[in-house]
């Protein structure tokens, strides 16, 4: 097992002063059969009060509302995680598994994604697992697509972003999950943090007899103990880790940053 | 037969109605235009036994389709005894994921339902749609009969009708049932919605405040209404009558501006009472119509009073062999489009058309349903002071308080256009007072 120390903060800077925020972060990670979280600190600026919460995916969320002027805001979470305690989560999501199973928002497939999950199918051993279907998409998405940043965006889909064959975490999780549901493997958006990274980091569950099975198909490996889950959902938009709407005018500048360390 | 005085007040009713402001706005080329809703004076009549058939058969709808929604947004069972495919309940644009596990205030997800149904030649009614997310109408033959009476009071001197000026009453019944403290709001878009003139006149009749999304405040998992004096008021129940896409930019669309922040995390908490409640969509599709009847064997025990017209769905390979052989007897809807839009009649179309229909058919089966066109009865209207026979539905509205209420008149819509079947208000009809017989 490993310990990681684990530091998020998103600071919001504005130009001029703002009226009114209204904000829902799912930055704090929970407890499951892979993972223990202890510890969770939060802190929040301007230091009013917000909620407690838990949305349909069962990810926590903290959410609520600035209604005086303020210049900063910033949302601030610690804490530690066990991690590397088990390889496969626990399945305990039958009632909405549907919405792993079937195109949604930013994984709908076209037709370029479509003939590429027939090009691996005509290539893949027949007769695998989901488990080693998911696999061999994994390692065949890594060889076929190239990591490249600012070539996509927040919005981009799955197929827009395979036509490029470039595009960061957020897309190859986006085109895996395409795959895998196109095979009729449910699959899942998680969102989390990488020991070493200074930014959050996206990749796929799928889920198999034995549980939820985590791919990177970024790094081309199956999650290790340097992973930490944040929040899962269909695709990006549904694990988004921070939301808000601002009202008041003016610039902001945005700052992100995420550590993990090995204590 | 139309010896009624109230036909002499056609052009005064009319009036009226313009004064009183009762418009239908729609969107046409991207720009709103209004336009009056036209009033006929020849009443749709109703008998006393047929209403009660109607209105045991309305109950047990809405009863089953409470459950379903119940049902959908956590266990499933319908889903899990293979009554309903998975995939209809998950790829249907209504299913709302943010619903899952979330129980609205007692359990009631659609407070108030517009039920369409049309009468056949054959003199049975058939249910042609449920309309179970922000249904309109019923302020149209509130107001009608209201100045009818006050046009015309000898037409009422001698027969026997139910009022229907207590819809007002039956509303706040429903409101105040599932209120949980506080203010009742009803929530509008504003002005420039198809439906304004409802609002308003709903608001008025119940005594509900009249808000729009910039008057309510959610601060610590609690609704507020922001007084005049900018003081923070309760509110137990919003009658909301915007889209649940546009309600919270916080869970659901985040562009909307009209919408209230974090209204639908006090939902969740049950701290306040959303009508109807978010996520009916799914219930409303246009294919889970098809599996009405089903839910209604399913959750209630019991046959069906009312029929749905005969429909087929292309997603079974008997039906879309079906609708394939009969394709210009039938009639298809797109299950995504509303308003009367996306419904096309098989025989309309050229050759090359039906053609490419079928090609999308066959593509994508899920997102179509096909229909026995029915032999509406065709009812009269007033044109030119002589009757002429037209296409017209019933919206019936069921409320849902601790039980079913059937509200005793309804909106009737007609075509304008003599050969036209579709009734929508979006597509230029008309509407006439819906009378229920109390002998």
């Amino acid at each position: 097992m490993t310990r990681l120390g684990f530091d998020y903060c998103m600071k919001i800077t504005y130009e001029m002063e703002v009226g009114q925020c209204h904000y829902t972060m799912k930055c704090i990670p929970q407890s499951t059969r892979c993972q223990r979280v202890e510890n969770i600190k939060i802190e929040a600026v301007p230091a009013n009060k917000w909620q407690k919460g838990k949305d349909s995916f069962g990810n926590l969320t903290a959410y609520g509302s600035v209604d005086f002027p303020h210049s900063v805001f910033l949302f601030h979470v610690t804490g530690t995680v066990e991690t590397g305690i088990r390889k496969f989560d626990e399945y305990k999501e039958e009632s909405i598994i549907g919405n792993y199973k079937y195109p949604h928002g930013l994984v709908v497939p076209g037709e370029g994604l479509r003939a590429y999950h027939a090009a691996l199918k005509e290539m893949m051993p027949s007769g695998g697992t989901a488990y080693e279907k998911g696999i061999y998409f994994m390692h065949r998405l890594h060889q076929d697509f190239t990591y490249e940043k600012n070539v996509t965006y927040i919005n981009t889909t799955a197929e827009e972003t395979w036509a490029e064959r470039k595009g960061v975490c957020q897309d190859y999780a986006h085109i895996l999950i395409a795959l895998c549901r196109l095979e009729n493997i449910p699959a899942r958006y998680v969102a989390g943090m990488l020991e070493g990274e200074g930014l959050s980091h996206a990749w796929v569950e799928i889920l198999t007899p034995d549980g939820w099975c985590a791919l990177d198909a970024t790094n081309d490996v199956e999650v290790t103990d340097s992973h930490i889950k944040i929040n899962v959902g269909r695709d990006a938009a549904d694990c988004m880790i921070n939301r808000g709407i601002i009202i008041g005018g003016g610039g902001q500048t945005q700052e992100i940053s995420v550590s993990v360390s090995r204590l | 037969m139309y010896d009624l005085d109230l036909l002499e007040h056609t052009d005064a009713v009319n009036e009226l109605l313009a004064r009183y402001g009762v418009k239908f706005g729609i969107y046409k080329n991207k720009t709103f235009k209004e336009q009056l809703f036209p009033f006929d004076a020849i009443p749709r009549v109703i008998g006393k036994k047929e209403f009660e058939y109607l209105e045991r058969g309305l109950k047990q709808r809405v009863l089953a389709l409470n459950l379903f929604l119940k049902d959908i947004y956590s266990d499933k069972k319908i889903v899990k005894d293979k009554v309903i495919p998975e995939e209809f309940i998950f790829i249907s644009s209504g299913y709302l994921a943010e619903c899952e596990g979330v129980m609205p205030v007692k359990g009631i997800y659609s407070h108030i339902s517009g039920i369409d149904l049309v009468q056949g030649k054959d003199k049975n009614w058939y249910i042609l749609e449920d309309n179970l997310r922000v249904p309109s109408g019923a302020s149209y033959p509130m107001i009608a009969r209201e100045l009818c009476r006050r046009s015309s009071p000898m037409t009422f001197e001698n027969v026997h009708l139910e009022d229907n000026r207590n819809y007002a009453q039956l509303l706040r019944k429903t409101m105040d049932y599932v209120n949980v403290g506080g203010h009742t709001v009803i929530l509008t878009p504003g002005r420039y919605n198809a439906a304004y003139f409802e609002h308003s006149y709903l608001a008025e009749k119940t005594g509900a405040h009249l808000v729009n999304g910039s008057e309510l405040q959610v601060k610590d998992d609690i609704l507020y209404y922001v007084n005049s004096n900018g003081g923070l008021e309760r509110v137990g129940a919003v009658y909301r009558r915007i889209s649940d896409e546009y309600l919270d930019p916080m869970n659901f669309n985040p562009e909307s501006l009209i919408g209230i922040p974090h209204i639908y995390d006090v939902f969740r908490k049950g701290n306040v009472a959303i009508i109807n409640a978010p996520g009916n969509g799914v219930a409303d599709d246009k294919g889970i119509y098809y599996f009405v009847p089903k839910m209604i064997k399913y959750y209630l025990g019991e046959e069906p009073v009312l029929q749905n017209a005969p429909t087929y769905l292309p997603f079974y390979r008997e039906d879309m062999e079906y609708v394939l052989e009969h394709f210009d007897d039938l009639v298809l809807k797109d299950v995504a489009e509303a308003g009367g839009y996306g419904v096309v009649f098989g025989n309309s179309l050229s050759d090359e058309e039906k053609k490419r229909f079928i090609e999308c058919l066959k593509n994508e089966p899920r997102r179509f349903i096909a229909q026995e066109v029915i032999d509406f009865l065709d009812i009269d209207i007033l044109e030119d002071n002589s009757a002429v026979p037209r296409k017209a539905d019933l919206r019936a509205f069921v409320l849902m308080a601790d039980e079913p209420m059937v509200w005793k008149s309804g909106l009737t819509r007609f075509s304008r256009n003599p050969d036209s079947f579709i009734v929508n208000s979006s597509q230029g009809g008309g509407f006439k007072d819906t009378w229920v017989l109390s002998q």
